[in-house]
C-alpha cells in the first residue's frame, strides 16, 4: 500500500514538473510569437494601414526610459561606488589599490552598468506594464481592440519594444556614466587623485568592445523585458488578485531572465 | 465625385445625391464651406440622398455652425424621412432649418 | 444536416450554423444555430452559465469555433483574411458589458477612436461626430471626463456611443441592463428601441434580464446549458410549452429547480 501511495506522490510530483515544463515551452513559444507579431506591425504596419504611432512610442520612451533616470542614476552611482570600496579593500592587501580603476572601468561597462539599467526598467516598467495590460484585458478592453479592427500587440505591444530598444542603450550609457562618477568619487579620496586623472585612467583602459559588450546586451534584455512583460499582462486573469500574481510573476521573470541571459552572454563573450 | 452646386432665390444650392457616407462625406464638406467662405447664403438639397450617415450629417453641422458665425443662411431642403430619422434621434432637426422644397422659399434677404 | 441550417432566403446578417464550443474538455456550446434578420433586435438571453456569453465572443470572431460556421454579412468568418475582416469590423459596434472603455482617454477620445483608426476624416468632423453620438445617448458635454469618473450606466452609454460612431450595421449590446437600477436599464432599453428605428441596425442583445428582453426583443433566443431551447418571438416565448423556457421565466421568484438525480450525481459521483 505504502509503495503504491509513493507511486502516487512520485506520479503527481512528475507529472507537475511535466507540466510546468509544457507551460515553460509555452511561454517561450508565445514570446516568439509576439516577438515576431510586434516587429511585423513595427515594420509593415503602415502599408497595412495599421501604423505602429509616434504618440504611443515618445509615450512609452518618457514611461520606461527618462521616468527611470532619478532612480538609475541613485542606483548606479551607489554601486559604482561601493564597488571602489570594496576594491580597494580587497586590493590593498597587496598594495594594488590603484588598479581598482581599471576594475571598475571594465566590469562597470561589460557589466554591472547594463545590469542595474536593466534591473531598473524590469523593476519599474515590468510591472507596470503587465499591470496595465493586465487590467486592460480582464476590463475587456483588449477585446474591444479587436473587435474595432485594432491588433492588440500593434498597439499596446510594439511601442513598448520600439520604446525599450531606443532607450535600453540610453539607460546603460548613464548607468555607465554615473557607475563610473560613483566609484571616482571613492577613488578621489581614498587614493588622493584628482578626477581628470581618474578619467583618465578610465579612458586609457576602456576599449570601444568593452562598451560594445554592455549595449547589445541591454538590446536583448529590453527586448526581454518587453516580451515578458506584456505577455503576462495578455495572460492575467481572475481578478484582482490575478493581476497582482501576472504583475509579481513579470518582474520576477524579468529580473531572472536578465541575469541568466546576462551569464549566458559573459560566458560565451569572454570564454 | 464632386457635388454640383445651383444658384437659386439668392441661395447657392448644395446637391447632394446618392450615399453621403465615411467616403463621400469630405467632398461634401468641402464643397458646403467653400459655398460659405464665399459669403453665400446656402442651402444643401437632400432629396436625392439615398443615405447619409453621421460623418455626412457632422458635415452639415459644420456648415451650419460655420454659417451662424459669420451671419449667413443655411437651410436643408428635401430631408427624406430617412434622413430626417438621424437627424431626429441625436435632437438635430430641432436645430436645422428645414425645409420641405425649394420653391416654397422666400427670396433669400440679404 | 441541411435541415438544420437556417433559412438562408432572408436577409440575414448573422448566420450560426451547428456551432460547437469547448473550453477544454468541457463543451460549452452545444449545436447551436441561429439568424438575425437584417434590422431586427434578437435578444440571446439565459442565465449564467447558459453559455450566452461564450456565445457572443464567438459571434464576435474572438475564438474560432470548434466546429460549426458563423456567418457575418453572409461571409464565413473562418476563411477571412485579415484585410476582409477589418472591413466587417467596421460595420459592426460592440458595447461590451463594463463599456471596456479605454482608462487613458477621456470619453470623447473613447469615442472617436474608431474613426481615428479607420478613416481620414478631418478632426472636426471626427469631433462633432463622436459629440453627435454622445447626444444620443444623453452623455453631451461628458466628452472631457475620463471613464472612471462616470458610473455604471454612463459607462453603457459611453460605450454605446463608441459602438455607434461609426454607423454600424451590426450592434451587439452584452448585458445593458445589468447591475443598473430600473429606471436607468429602462431608459437603456428606450434608447436601443430609438437607435434601431432611427439608424436601421441590426441589433444583438446578450441579456439575462428578463423584463428588457420582453420590452426589446423581436425574437429571443432561449439558451441553457450551452443549447438553444428555442428561438422565438416575445410571445412565443412567454406561451412557450418547453419545460426549461417556464422553469427559466419564473426563476425571478421562483428558486432554481433542482434535479433530483443530476444533483445527486454531482455531490457523490465518481472522481472526475
Amino acid at each position: 500500500m505504502v509503495t503504491e501511495m509513493q507511486a502516487a506522490r512520485l506520479r503527481t510530483f512528475t507529472e507537475r514538473i511535466g507540466r510546468e515544463f509544457v507551460i515553460g515551452v509555452e511561454d517561450f513559444g508565445h514570446g516568439a510569437l509576439l516577438l515576431a507579431e510586434s516587429l511585423f506591425w513595427i515594420l509593415l504596419g503602415r502599408w497595412w494601414q495599421q501604423p505602429v504611432r509616434l504618440r504611443a512610442m515618445v509615450r512609452e520612451m518618457m514611461e520606461i526610459g527618462v521616468m527611470a533616470i532619478p532612480v538609475l542614476s541613485i542606483l548606479a552611482f551607489a554601486n559604482g561606488a561601493m564597488m571602489a570600496m570594496q576594491g580597494i579593500y580587497t586590493l590593498r592587501e597587496f598594495g594594488a589599490e590603484s588598479q581598482v580603476i581599471s576594475g571598475i572601468a571594465t566590469s562597470v561597462t561589460r557589466e554591472f552598468g547594463v545590469l542595474i539599467a536593466s534591473i531598473v526598467v524590469a523593476g519599474r516598467s515590468g510591472s507596470a506594464i503587465a499591470a496595465r495590460i493586465g487590467t486592460m484585458q480582464m476590463a475587456q478592453e483588449i477585446d474591444a481592440l479587436r473587435v474595432m479592427g485594432v491588433a492588440p500587440v500593434r498597439y499596446l505591444v510594439s511601442p513598448i519594444l520600439v520604446a525599450s530598444l531606443l532607450m535600453m542603450p540610453t539607460l546603460t550609457i548613464l548607468s555607465n556614466l554615473m557607475a563610473i562618477l560613483g566609484g571616482g568619487v571613492i577613488s578621489i579620496m581614498e587614493l588622493h587623485i584628482s578626477l581628470g586623472t581618474y578619467f583618465d585612467r578610465v579612458l586609457s583602459v576602456l576599449e570601444p568592445g568593452d562598451l560594445w559588450q554592455g549595449l547589445s546586451k541591454s538590446l536583448v534584455f529590453g527586448v526581454l523585458i518587453t516580451l515578458i512583460a506584456t505577455g503576462n499582462g495578455f495572460n492575467a486573469s481572475g481578478g484582482a488578485e490575478g493581476l497582482g500574481r501576472a504583475t509579481t510573476r513579470s518582474v520576477v521573470l524579468c529580473i531572472s531572465a536578465i541575469v541568466v541571459a546576462d551569464m549566458m552572454f559573459t560566458f560565451f563573450l569572454i570564454i | 465625385m464632386a457635388f454640383p452646386v445651383e444658384e437659386k432665390h439668392g441661395f447657392l444650392v448644395v446637391l447632394l445625391h446618392g450615399d453621403v457616407d465615411l467616403s463621400k462625406s469630405p467632398a461634401a464638406r468641402k464643397v458646403i464651406l467653400n459655398c460659405l467662405k464665399k459669403r453665400r447664403h446656402v442651402m444643401v438639397d437632400l432629396a436625392a440622398v439615398d443615405y447619409i450617415d453621421s460623418s455626412g450629417v457632422a458635415s452639415l453641422v459644420e456648415g451650419f455652425q460655420y454659417a451662424r458665425s459669420n451671419d449667413l443662411e443655411f437651410a436643408l431642403v428635401g430631408v427624406s424621412e430617412a434622413a430626417m430619422n438621424v437627424l431626429r434621434l441625436a435632437r438635430l432637426d430641432q436645430v436645422f432649418r428645414i425645409h420641405a422644397s425649394l420653391d416654397e422659399l422666400p427670396d433669400g434677404g440679404d | 444536416m441541411m435541415s438544420a441550417q437556417p433559412n438562408h432566403s432572408r436577409d440575414s446578417v448573422i448566420e450560426v450554423s451547428n456551432l460547437v464550443t469547448y473550453y477544454g474538455r468541457h463543451k460549452v456550446l452545444d449545436d447551436v444555430s441561429l439568424d438575425v434578420a437584417s434590422g431586427e433586435i434578437m435578444v440571446i438571453m439565459g442565465g449564467s452559465g447558459s453559455g450566452k456569453s461564450t456565445l457572443l465572443r464567438y459571434l464576435l470572431g474572438l475564438h474560432r469555433a470548434d466546429s460549426g460556421v458563423v456567418r457575418l454579412f453572409g461571409r464565413d468568418i473562418n476563411t477571412l483574411n485579415s484585410r476582409e475582416w477589418m472591413g466587417l469590423r467596421r460595420r459592426m459596434g460592440v458595447a461590451f458589458q463594463g463599456g471596456a472603455l479605454f482608462n487613458s482617454m477621456t470619453v470623447g477620445e473613447n469615442v472617436r477612436m474608431p474613426l481615428r483608426e479607420h478613416t481620414r476624416l478631418d478632426e472636426n468632423t471626427m469631433r462633432i461626430m463622436s459629440r453627435m453620438k454622445l447626444e444620443v445617448v444623453n452623455l453631451a458635454g461628458f466628452e472631457h471626463l475620463m471613464p472612471s469618473q462616470l458610473s455604471g450606466g454612463m459607462l453603457k452609454r459611453a460605450a454605446l456611443a463608441r459602438a455607434l460612431v461609426m454607423d454600424p450595421a451590426l450592434l451587439f449590446f452584452d448585458e445593458p441592463s445589468a447591475g443598473l437600477d430600473p429606471v436607468v436599464a429602462a431608459d437603456l432599453d428606450n434608447l436601443i428601441l430609438r437607435i434601431r428605428d432611427a439608424m436601421r441596425v441590426s441589433i444583438v442583445v446578450v441579456t439575462h434580464e428578463l423584463e428588457s428582453a420582453f420590452k426589446i426583443a423581436d425574437r429571443i433566443t432561449v439558451l441553457d446549458q450551452g443549447r438553444i431551447l428555442m428561438t422565438g418571438t416575445v410571445d412565443e416565448v412567454r406561451n412557450s410549452d418547453i419545460a426549461r423556457v417556464r422553469n427559466l421565466l419564473s426563476r425571478t421568484c421562483d428558486e432554481q429547480l433542482v434535479d433530483t438525480d443530476d444533483y445527486l450525481q454531482r455531490l457523490t459521483g465518481g472522481t472526475d
